[in-house]
C-alpha cells in the first residue's frame, strides 16, 4: 500500500512539474494537488510502519517547486501576441492592394 | 481549433438591414479566447475585430477585419494566425469581397468570395497547401440566396439589427456561406442580462446560436452570445460548445466606437 501511494505521488508530481513548465495555466494544479495528497498518505503510512520517508520528502519538494512555478506563471505572466514580422507586414500590404484592385473591377452600389 | 473559436463568434446570420447605424470605420475590439481544459479555462489566443475605410477610385468601402492569434506562450506548441476579412458597403453593410486565410501550424487554407449581387452568385477561390509545400487551387461559381452572407459580414449585420424591437424568445433562421456550402444558422433572443466585463458592467442581449450542421456547434442552448444593449451592440462575451470541447470569448477592450 505504501509503495502504491509513493508511485502514484511520483507520477502526479512528475506530471505536475511538466504541466507547470508548459503554458497550461492553473491546470497543473490538478496533478500537483493529487501528488500532494498521495504523498501525505504515503508519508503517514511510512511513519506508522517506521519506514524511510526520504523519497516521499523528495517528491513533496518537487510538488512544492511545481506549485511555486505554476502560481508564479499564473500571477506574473501576461498574455501577449507576437508582433508581425516584416514578411507578414509585406504580405498583408500586398493582400490589401490585391483586394483594392479586385474591388475596382466590381460594380458597387454604395 | 481557433478556426472553430472564431467561427463561433462569427456564427450567426441575419437579413440585410437597410442602413448601417452601428458600425463606423476605426472601431477596434480585442478579445481573449479561452479553452476549457479539465474544467479550467486556459487563455489560448487573442481575437481582434477592427474596421477601416478603404478607398477605390469610385467608392469608399468598409473593411471588416477579424484576426485570431495564439499567445506567444503557445506558439511553440501550435501557432495560429488566422485572418478573416470582408469588404462591405459602409451604408448597407452589403459584402463585395470576402477573404479568409487560415494558418494553423502546417495547415494553410485560403478562401476568397467575390460577390455578384445582381446575378446572385459568388465566385469562390479555394487555395490549400499540400504536404510537400506546393499549393493547389479550386475555382467555383456558386449560386447563393439573396440573404446569404459570409461569416464576418453576418456578425456585423447582427450588431446592426434593431434588437430592441425583437420580442424575447423569438428566433429566426439565416443562411451563411461557409466552405462553399450554405448553412442555416438559428438565432434566438433569450432575454436581457447584466454582466461584468473588462469594459465595465453592461446590460446585454443574450442570444442563443445553433446550426443545422451539428458537427460544428453542439447543443441547442450551449452557444451563447452577449451583445451590449446599447447603440453599439458590442459582442462582449460568448460561450461555445464544439465537437472537441468548450470555451469562451471575453472582451478586453473596445475603442473607436460609433456611439
Amino acid at each position: 500500500m505504501r509503495q502504491l501511494f509513493i508511485i502514484l505521488s511520483l507520477i502526479f508530481a512528475a506530471l505536475g512539474l511538466v504541466l507547470s513548465v508548459l503554458p497550461f495555466g492553473m491546470i497543473a494544479l490538478i496533478p500537483i494537488i493529487a501528488a500532494f495528497i498521495f504523498g501525505l498518505i504515503a508519508f503517514r503510512i511510512s511513519k506508522k510502519s517506521n519506514k524511510s520517508t526520504k523519497i516521499i520528502k523528495a517528491i513533496l519538494l518537487v510538488v512544492i517547486i511545481s506549485l511555486c512555478i505554476s502560481i508564479y506563471r499564473s500571477v506574473f505572466e501576461t498574455n501577449v501576441i507576437e508582433d508581425d514580422d516584416i514578411e507578414t507586414i509585406k504580405k498583408e500590404k500586398q493582400s490589401d492592394q490585391e483586394s483594392i484592385d479586385e474591388l475596382e473591377s466590381l460594380e458597387i452600389e454604395n | 481549433m481557433l478556426r472553430i473559436f472564431i467561427t463561433l463568434i462569427l456564427f450567426t446570420s441575419v437579413t440585410i438591414q437597410g442602413q448601417n447605424n452601428t458600425i463606423a470605420a476605426g472601431e477596434k475590439l480585442i478579445f481573449t479566447a479561452s479553452y476549457n481544459m479539465s474544467g479550467l479555462l486556459t487563455d489560448l489566443a487573442q481575437v481582434t475585430m477592427e474596421t477601416s475605410a478603404v478607398k477605390t477610385s469610385k467608392n469608399t468601402l468598409l473593411r471588416l477585419k477579424c484576426k485570431a492569434r495564439t499567445y506567444t506562450k503557445w506558439d511553440n506548441f501550435f501557432k495560429i494566425n488566422d485572418l478573416y476579412e470582408s469588404y462591405v458597403s459602409p451604408n448597407s453593410l452589403k459584402p463585395y469581397l470576402y477573404k479568409r486565410e487560415i494558418n494553423e501550424g502546417n495547415y494553410y487554407k485560403f478562401m476568397k468570395y467575390t460577390y455578384n449581387h445582381k446575378s446572385q452568385t459568388v465566385k469562390s477561390l479555394k487555395r490549400k497547401r499540400r504536404k510537400d509545400g506546393t499549393f493547389w487551387e479550386e475555382n467555383k461559381t456558386l449560386n447563393i440566396g439573396s440573404k446569404t452572407l459570409d461569416l464576418v459580414t453576418t456578425l456585423y449585420q447582427i450588431r446592426n439589427l434593431d434588437i430592441a424591437k425583437t420580442t424575447i424568445g423569438s428566433s429566426d433562421a439565416f443562411p451563411v456561406l461557409l466552405d462553399n456550402e450554405e448553412h442555416i444558422i438559428r438565432i434566438t433572443l433569450l432575454g436581457k442580462e447584466t454582466i461584468d466585463t473588462k469594459i465595465g458592467k453592461k446590460e446585454c442581449y443574450k442570444l442563443a446560436i445553433s446550426m443545422n450542421a451539428d458537427n460544428i456547434l453542439k447543443g441547442s442552448n450551449s452557444n451563447l452570445l452577449w451583445l451590449t444593449a446599447d447603440a453599439n451592440k458590442i459582442p462582449v462575451y460568448a460561450k461555445f460548445k464544439i465537437a472537441v470541447g468548450s470555451g469562451e470569448l471575453r472582451i478586453q477592450s473596445a475603442t473607436g466606437l460609433k456611439h
